[in-house]
């Protein structure tokens, strides 16, 4: 086709594009695969029956402080990824802070705990599970994130996967608290950072096939 | 004659604001632009197909560019991707020998920008303190003979001299990326 009568079609009915246009995608595409997890947790999963207790505990807390600072670090980074020119990482180191907290966390739950039980501690009641929950809820999430990509211009496109997978993976991981009754934070520092971790993999491997424009 | 990036950046934002004909005069001031840089790297192979798909990506992606951002890094980003894209595709075809003078052209485009990144920079200080810091830094002129040209003081150069980098290095630091 020639050059002119390109311009000519791509200059017609142009729509304004919105400030914030990159923010506003990713979250839409965020909300709807939300959606679908926080459907399958609350319907098919279960929502855990002490909730309004435990929504007055520590724990529970301590387990959305970590998956939704995660969440809010991974989310920055995708924004970033999600422009051509996304120069260099900043935030990432950010990601530290709530993985070392919930460490100290952790720390201070194996000292005031004889040795005898810290492997109980440790595996819980779900360890098998967990990830694998956490892996399987955050699907859809990457999924909505991959619809926000088609609109968006990622160059590097295995850290973009990665960052999108992570971000999926920490929102699962936030939704998956309503239904996970587990209370240790080194539980939470080792399977829940499992199924995050992998992902945030998956992302990596997949983000070169998926995210191509 | 070349589109400055003010007045690229100025048609592409009038774009994102949904006025068609500064849209249309951006794709157009874009065509010239996309030719010189991928004949540059490729030579004259398959260049219109090329150009035209970045047209494509600059239009359906332009809610990527962010308006506090330079406009021609965010360009030349979409083009270096499209054409990295392209070698993918068709990785077959490429003739190994090419790489030699890819590589040259990639060097000296880089040195190009520098410079042209340096001039620009230049621009937004006060005239007497770019004429210094282009005497001293650039050209490599001493205070004093820089002092004499300019028929100064060599106090009065050394001071434009300093208010002009610390100006820059505000600016570098807190305006970039």
């Amino acid at each position: 086709m020639n050059t002119d009568d390109l311009i000519f079609r791509l200059s017609a009915d142009l729509a304004p594009v919105r400030r914030h246009a990159v923010a506003r995608r990713l979250a839409i595409g965020l909300a709807m695969g939300a959606l679908v997890s926080i459907f399958y947790v609350v319907v098919m999963m279960g929502v855990r029956p002490d909730i309004g207790v435990a929504m007055h505990g520590f724990p529970f807390w301590m387990k959305w402080g970590y998956t939704v600072s995660l969440s809010a670090v991974a989310i920055v980074m995708t924004a970033q990824l999600a422009r051509p020119d996304s120069g260099r990482l900043r935030w990432l180191w950010l990601m530290a802070i709530p993985v070392l907290l919930l460490a100290s966390v952790g720390i201070m739950e194996l000292i005031r705990t004889p040795p005898g039980d810290w492997l109980a501690m440790w595996l819980g009641d779900s360890w098998m599970v967990c990830p694998w929950r956490v892996l399987a809820l955050a699907m859809p999430i990457f999924v909505g994130l991959l619809w926000s990509f088609r609109k968006l211009a990622p160059t590097r496109l295995r850290a973009a996967g990665a960052a999108a997978g992570l971000a999926a993976g920490a929102f699962a991981a936030t939704v998956y608290c309503v239904h996970c009754p587990e209370v240790s934070a080194i539980f939470v520092l080792t399977w829940y950072s499992l199924g995050i971790l992998l992902a945030a993999s998956l992302g990596a491997l997949l983000g070169p096939r998926l995210l191509r424009w | 004659m070349r589109a400055s990036e003010d007045t690229l950046r100025a048609l592409m934002i009038s774009g994102l604001d949904g006025h068609a004909g500064d849209h249309s005069a951006l794709l157009r001031a874009l065509v010239p632009l996309l030719r010189g840089f991928y004949r540059r790297r490729m030579g004259d192979g398959d260049i219109d197909d090329l150009v035209q798909e970045t047209l494509i990506a600059v239009h359906t992606r332009r809610g990527t560019y962010d308006r506090a951002r330079p406009f021609t890094a965010w360009l030349f980003s979409i083009a270096r991707y499209k054409m990295i894209d392209h070698f993918r595709r068709g990785r077959r075809l490429v003739p190994i020998e090419g790489l030699e003078e890819i590589l040259i052209t990639e060097g000296f485009e880089d040195a190009a920008c520098a410079r042209m990144d340096v001039e620009q920079l230049l621009e937004i200080l006060p005239p007497k303190q770019a004429r210094m810091i282009r005497a001293t830094r650039i050209e490599g002129l001493s205070t004093a003979e820089a002092a004499e040209r300019e028929d100064i003081g060599e106090s009065d150069v050394k001071v434009s001299v300093h208010r002009g980098l610390k100006s820059l290095i505000v600016r570098i630091q807190g305006g970039g990326r």
